[in-house]
């Protein structure tokens, strides 16, 4: 009889996304249940390959991203998404980063991408509920 | 745009401190998302934005005031100039060209580091403080010259960006010819 791998909750943090669920920690990744990674990333695992919206980025190798029980890899799949992945094992969090050409393509058209903040109100401000007006956007910070 | 963990430090300076009330929005970027889509490694920062949405004046480090101007070496009212003069009589900053070379995507090393510091702050504020300081010595080395990684991660470390350390990292930052401070 075999025992099943054990299975640990960890934190995965995508963006504003944070999400928990389920995952068996190995070296330098952690495997989840295609559901799980797809409600925890956003990102479907798809024949045609790793598949969000109407963009799929296709797996040349499955093996790396899909492991025998189906579980997927969160290192192969942000290596197919050309995302950084920051892991820690103990406890279990992920930080799935932006590519660097999905932050390029973003500020190659010479456009400020729009975002949403909190403000010290409880509101959110938009930058583009500014849109018609010249807007600086000047960072500071407390340190 | 406050680049910050504590929003209680971020109401002092927006609120308690101005003699008048600000009239512009404030807003709180805690996990650097907005900081890191713009290329924002050190405060303060300046981006301009014209009515088209076109970005023009990229990431441009610009203190408000000469208060510091001992360590920044920057006169704040070159900034401040041409602030006035694009607002009132729309003269652009930089040319095209100037601003394109400005809006580079950034190496994976940098977004790796990125990644680390937030994995970090997430694992400090979460009461796992030695952890925390292994991803955030990863960043350290992956990107250097960003001081929203080390100098802002100071806080919520329990350090003083004021410090002895602090002071010593400047000190082989000058040493290095200043890396990273542009205009």
């Amino acid at each position: 009889m075999v025992a099943a791998p054990r299975t640990q909750r960890a934190t995965i943090v995508d963006g504003e996304r944070v999400t928990e669920v389920d995952v068996r920690v190995d070296t330098d990744t952690v495997f989840l249940a295609a559901g799980e990674f797809t409600r925890a990333t956003g990102w479907t695992l798809k024949p045609e390959g790793l598949c969000r919206d109407d963009a799929c980025f296709p797996v040349r190798d499955r093996s790396a991203v899909v492991a025998d029980d189906d579980t997927i890899s969160l290192r192969g799949a942000a290596d197919v998404l050309g995302r950084p992945l920051a892991l820690e094992a103990d406890p279990p969090v992920a930080v799935l980063g932006e590519a660097p050409a999905a932050v390029g393509a973003a500020l190659a058209s010479g456009r400020a991408p729009n975002f949403a903040l909190p403000d010290l109100d409880g509101g959110t401000i938009e930058l583009d509920d500014y849109a018609g007006r010249k807007r600086m956007i000047f960072a500071w910070s407390s340190w | 745009m406050a680049l910050d963990e504590d929003v209680d430090a971020v109401r002092q300076w927006a609120r308690d401190e101005p003699p008048t009330p600000l009239t512009y929005p404030v807003l709180v970027d805690r996990d650097h998302l907005v900081a890191e889509l713009y290329g924002i490694v050190n405060v303060p920062t300046t981006i301009w934005i014209d009515e088209d949405g076109r970005i023009v004046r990229p990431v441009s480090i610009a203190p408000a005031d000469n208060k510091f101007q001992e360590f920044t070496k920057i006169d704040a009212e070159v900034h401040n100039d041409a602030l006035r003069a694009w607002v009132r009589d729309g003269v652009a900053p930089l040319d095209e060209d100037a601003v394109r070379a400005r809006l580079d995507a950034p190496s994976f090393e940098v977004q790796q580091a990125r990644a680390e510091r937030r994995l970090a702050m997430h694992l400090v504020r979460s009461g796992h403080a030695e952890a925390g300081e292994r991803h955030l010595a990863i960043a350290l080395r992956l990107a250097p010259d960003d001081w929203t990684i080390h100098r802002g991660s100071m806080p919520l470390r329990g350090k003083d960006p004021f410090g002895q350390e602090f002071f010593d990292f400047y000190e082989s930052w000058e040493a290095a010819g200043r890396p990273g401070y542009g205009s």
